[in-house]
């Protein structure tokens, strides 16, 4: 517990990139009060398919950095049988965040888009991100997937896809869906597939395992 | 039951420091052998419905931890260079609310064993570490582990690892019900011959001491436990210690300063209130147990006329030695759902390597175990080859249930350089000066996490994973197990406190929390601290009574 892994540290570097101020800020009343923010956000996103609506109830974005911000989440986590970001309505927390608990942040995010939005038009592209085809996207994020906006938007989206409902993102526990996860406080064995038939605990050869009770 | 308060004025016989683990047990302690106790905190109080099971909150932005934007440290590895800020986090990181990092923690109690505490004599020297014996012996110890166990509530089954240190009584309570990761973890390390066993945990697995067993929701490590099944100081200790009618747990009061007088006695406290307005309590005596950086803080930012580099720091020595403990392991897949974001986070372990080995080529000892992790945690890294993005990231994101970790978990070795102290320059949210960190690993601690990743890989190929991640052993930026800054000794030359867990230089000034450590042991060192609190309170009570403090 005493260091990050390589990505985990590459990623933080690239974030700390984006802006020299913290991710990680304020207390919990901020937090609450992010959270009262998002309960009040839109919540009339469309749920999958084609077309794609503009996404709209947002707070902090303006409905075209919205629209390319769930554009690029959309094809970090992509829709299909199992539900993506736009499912779980990550743009909603992303949102939320920058116009709260990371405040700070949204200038330097802010910068980050536009320049995002300026290289993707010096390619030619008439249309915003938003409206270009599954395919452009991609490759244009082939190009950008090392930048410190691209990296920064790849943790908002994780953290939007699997962070509680109430922050804005992972609608209806969508993302929850998606990793497998259950959204329960109480369990009783078994928990998985391997302790379904545990046979017990063997003693090993000269120890005499006792309890309470006595020997086991 | 109206809770016992006191006025800043009043002169009560202990002021406390900290509620944590090892504040908790002395406040009880102190309070039930008849004296008055004010225990600061610098944390509110939250009650069992205040914890959540939010990540985000209490992962990634402080939710009851110390805060990178309040309580900023600065970090260097080289006490050449200045110190900076680390982007977005503290390099020591501890639960900043009533019940302190034992409040977080996931559980793990481990009791040292006998060679902890002589492993300078059995080593001899290491070049640039500071490899010393303990001025006490497990079996000074002893009782008071097996106390920790009783009355703290740890779950476990004595007796099952053969390398165990001797006990005298059992554990309380039966171990918890084992989990996927504890199945696999034993069917590969016994495959190899290896012992694993259940593992100790400070987790009620039955009503105990009027609280209920584990809910098995699968959030400990860095969580409160809302069903209080999880013996933190703030469920445990603190209210027995209220209970007395003698102690008062004074929340949102940050200790800054302790105050002395001209004849180099400590008179109680500075501290600030939730408004941030400065008090002072009055105190016979002044026990510290605000943990592994914020004890040695506390005494340098306290230096007086007479004690001009720190209180207590004739030797020079506070805030030196400071001790993580550094690990390595595995992530690893299996075939079928494991479902780790159910159950108490670890359920089985094994010290087969507890020792240290001198054939290994580098001194080291560890032990291991199969945990879980969040999800949230869990999904914003990638293993190396796998897509961070698209289908393929998606792909891995939806094998969260697959996966499980291999822990290992040893030694970092005391080094004079490693340390706590003021920085020069930095200010908290207080104006008082922020904790500068300097930390560099051993290089036979590195070379021992790196030994504990292979161990780890091994066992999770006998047991059959089909993918293993290991982890990549890095320098150390920080951890959360805060140890040995103010070390226990005999020499005031050579350390900060006694064998009683007095200072050496100011006669009614105690400290005891992982400050107190002078080796690592081998992680999980709550027990050990919450153990040495309970040892030390009986001597503080003992001294009190004598009239020798």
């Amino acid at each position: 517990m005493d260091q990050n892994s390589p990505s985990r540290r590459q990623f933080m570097a690239a974030v700390g990139n984006l802006a020299s101020v913290s991710w990680v800020t304020l207390y919990w009343p901020q937090i609450a009060q992010a959270a009262e923010q998002a309960e009040h956000a839109g919540h009339d996103h469309h749920m999958g398919g084609a077309p794609v609506p503009a996404p709209a109830g947002f707070t902090t974005l303006t409905p075209a950095e919205a629209a390319d911000v769930d554009a690029i989440a959309n094809q970090i986590v992509p829709g299909g049988d199992l539900p993506g970001a736009r499912d779980a309505k990550v743009v909603h927390f992303i949102d939320n965040s920058l116009g709260s608990f990371w405040a700070e942040q949204l200038p330097s995010f802010r910068k980050g888009l536009a320049a995002f939005q300026a290289a993707w038009k010096s390619g030619g592209s008439p249309a915003a991100f938003a409206a270009a085809p599954d395919e452009q996207q991609i490759a244009f994020l082939r190009q950008v997937d090392h930048t410190a906006f691209f990296l920064a938007v790849r943790r908002l989206t994780v953290l939007g896809l699997i962070a509680w409902p109430k922050y804005g993102g992972n609608f209806e526990n969508l993302g929850w869906k998606l990793l497998g996860v259950e959204d329960n406080h109480v369990w009783t064995p078994p928990f998985g597939y391997y302790d379904v038939d545990y046979p017990g605990f063997k003693p090993y050869p000269g120890t005499k395992p006792y309890t309470t009770e006595g020997a086991v | 039951m109206a809770r016992k308060t006191y006025k800043p004025s009043e002169t009560v016989d202990f002021v406390v420091v900290g509620s944590g683990a090892s504040g908790g047990v002395m406040a009880r302690e102190l309070s039930r052998a008849g004296h008055s106790v004010v225990c600061m905190e610098q944390g509110p109080r939250m009650a069992p419905e205040d914890f959540e099971h939010d990540e985000l909150k209490y992962r990634n932005l402080s939710g009851i931890t110390n805060n990178p934007v309040a309580n900023p440290q600065t970090f260097r590895s080289d006490p050449n260079k200045k110190a900076e800020r680390l982007p977005g986090r503290n390099a020591l990181t501890y639960a900043r609310i009533v019940g302190g990092s034992s409040a977080h923690f996931n559980a793990n109690f481990w009791r040292l064993h006998e060679i902890d505490f002589i492993e300078g004599s059995r080593w001899g020297s290491i070049e640039g570490a500071s490899l010393v014996d303990w001025p006490i012996t497990y079996a000074e110890l002893e009782p008071y582990y097996t106390k920790v166990e009783w009355e703290v509530g740890v779950s476990g089954l004595a007796g099952a690892s053969p390398f165990d240190p001797w006990r005298s009584k059992p554990y309380p309570m039966p171990p918890l019900p084992v989990k996927s990761s504890g199945v696999l973890f034993e069917k590969g390390a016994r495959k190899l011959g290896l012992h694993p066993f259940p593992a100790p945990m400070a987790i009620n697995s039955m009503f105990y001491k009027g609280r209920p067993a584990c809910a098995q929701c699968g959030l400990c490590g860095g969580f409160g436990c809302e069903v209080m099944a999880k013996s933190s100081s703030v469920w445990t200790m603190i209210p027995e210690a209220e209970a007395t009618g003698r102690c008062e747990v004074r929340s949102e009061s940050y200790v800054f300063r302790i105050g002395m007088n001209a004849q180099g006695r400590a008179t109680g406290v500075h501290y600030f209130d939730r408004d941030k307005v400065e008090h002072f309590q009055n105190a016979r005596a002044v026990v510290v147990c605000a943990n592994g950086s914020e004890t040695p803080r506390l005494l340098l930012n306290s230096a007086t006329n007479s004690q001009p580099e720190g209180l207590a720091n004739s030797s020079g020595k506070v805030g030196r030695y400071l001790m993580f403990n550094k690990g390595g392991g595995s992530m690893a897949r299996f075939e079928h759902p494991l479902n780790e974001y159910k159950g108490a986070n670890v359920t089985r372990i094994l010290h087969d390597f507890y020792d240290s080995d001198a054939k290994r080529g580098f001194y080291g000892g560890g032990g291991f175990d199969a945990r879980s992790g969040g999800p949230l945690t869990w999904g914003q890294n990638v293993p190396d080859g796998t897509p961070s993005w698209g289908p393929g990231f998606k792909d891995y994101l939806a094998s969260y249930t697959y996966w499980m970790n291999c822990s290992g978990h040893g030694t970092s070795l005391a080094q004079e350089t490693n340390r706590v102290d003021l920085d020069p320059e930095l200010k908290d949210a207080w104006g008082i000066p922020a904790m500068r960190v300097t930390y560099k690993d051993h290089p036979d601690d590195i070379k021992h996490a790196n030994w504990l990743v292979d161990r780890s890989m091994e066992i999770m190929d006998a047991a059959g994973a089909i993918q293993i991640e290991p982890s990549e052993v890095g320098p150390a930026s920080g951890g959360v197990h805060l140890l040995g800054t103010c070390r226990m000794g005999n020499d005031p030359a050579t350390s900060v406190i006694d064998k009683y867990h007095r200072t050496h230089d100011v006669k009614n000034l105690f400290l005891c929390d992982g400050s107190s450590m002078v080796t690592s042991g081998r992680g999980q060192p709550t027990q050990t601290i919450e153990a040495l609190s309970f040892r030390a309170a009986d001597y503080i009570n003992r001294f009190a009574k004598a009239g020798e403090i």
